[in-house]
């Protein structure tokens, strides 16, 4: 699954750290979101499309 | 990402000390046929130096944004463990050797240094169910996974062997160090893929 994680989170001028505290998730989690390695759960999709205030599908797409 | 830092190096180096000390220790007290006792007295300063190896763990974790209140948790459970296993060990073996009980004292004497592997067990469980973040809990089952699939592995290849008269028997409780050291295997291969 491809995403758009790395980019929203520039244009916010937030750091990894920044996302993960505002996530309640790991650092670890964060870059593995957004390196493709790691997939989110939907829960945690959601979250993350809540604290963007986008849909999942805005940030998430198929593809490798 | 790949460069070693300071934590890092220093987790590693203590965990090596840690593994020379334990397994030299070990080594030395069985060539020198200390017996029981002395050898347990031996193998207590290497035991020490789980204390600054998971302090230093700790510190390589938080350094890589990996240290959650859970793993906290889960250390501080498994070094009371690896204590109290110590311990009981020894209270089982000296109270073994100066009883020299039969019937039921005997059981619970055999059965003592089990408990804390049970707690340890309890703990690793516990940690699964306390651990909020779903990627760090990922990489530790699949580390276990890992380690479940080398003891399986190694334990039937064994046991053949065992059959067929190759090697001596060895012991069912060493089913937990085997599981362990898949569990460190799998551990470091999931920090190495993270690193990448």
């Amino acid at each position: 699954m491809k995403n758009r994680l790395k980019v929203l989170r520039a244009e916010r001028g937030w750091s990894q750290q920044d996302l993960a505290e505002r996530l309640e998730v790991s650092r670890q989690s964060v870059n593995a979101i957004e390196t493709g390695r790691y997939d989110p759960s939907l829960p945690l999709a959601f979250r993350i499309a809540d604290l963007f205030g986008m849909a999942i599908e805005d940030i998430f797409q198929r593809g490798e | 990402m790949s460069t070693i830092t300071a934590p890092r190096r220093a987790a590693t180096l203590w965990g090596a000390a840690f593994f020379v000390g334990m397994f030299g220790t070990g080594i030395l007290a069985r060539r020198l046929d200390l017996g029981a006792i002395p050898s347990m007295l031996v193998m207590l300063p290497p035991m020490l130096l789980l204390i600054p190896l998971v302090r230093s763990s700790e510190r390589a974790q938080a350094e890589c944004g990996a240290l959650s209140a859970a793993t906290r948790r889960y250390n501080r459970r498994a070094m009371l463990w690896s204590f109290g296993y110590m311990v009981l060990l020894a209270v089982s073996v000296i109270a073994n050797r100066q009883l020299h009980p039969g019937g039921p004292l005997l059981w619970l004497l055999a059965v003592l240094p089990a408990l804390p592997i049970l707690y340890l067990i309890w703990a690793m469980a516990r940690y699964l169910a306390e651990e909020q973040d779903e990627y760090l809990r990922m990489r530790v089952v699949n580390a276990a996974l890992g380690a479940t699939a080398l003891l399986l592995g190694v334990a039937t290849v064994w046991g053949f062997l065992e059959t067929f008269h190759v090697v001596d028997h060895v012991p069912g409780w060493m089913a937990v160090p085997v599981w362990a050291v898949g569990l460190g295997i799998g551990s470091a291969i999931g920090r190495w893929r993270d690193s990448r």
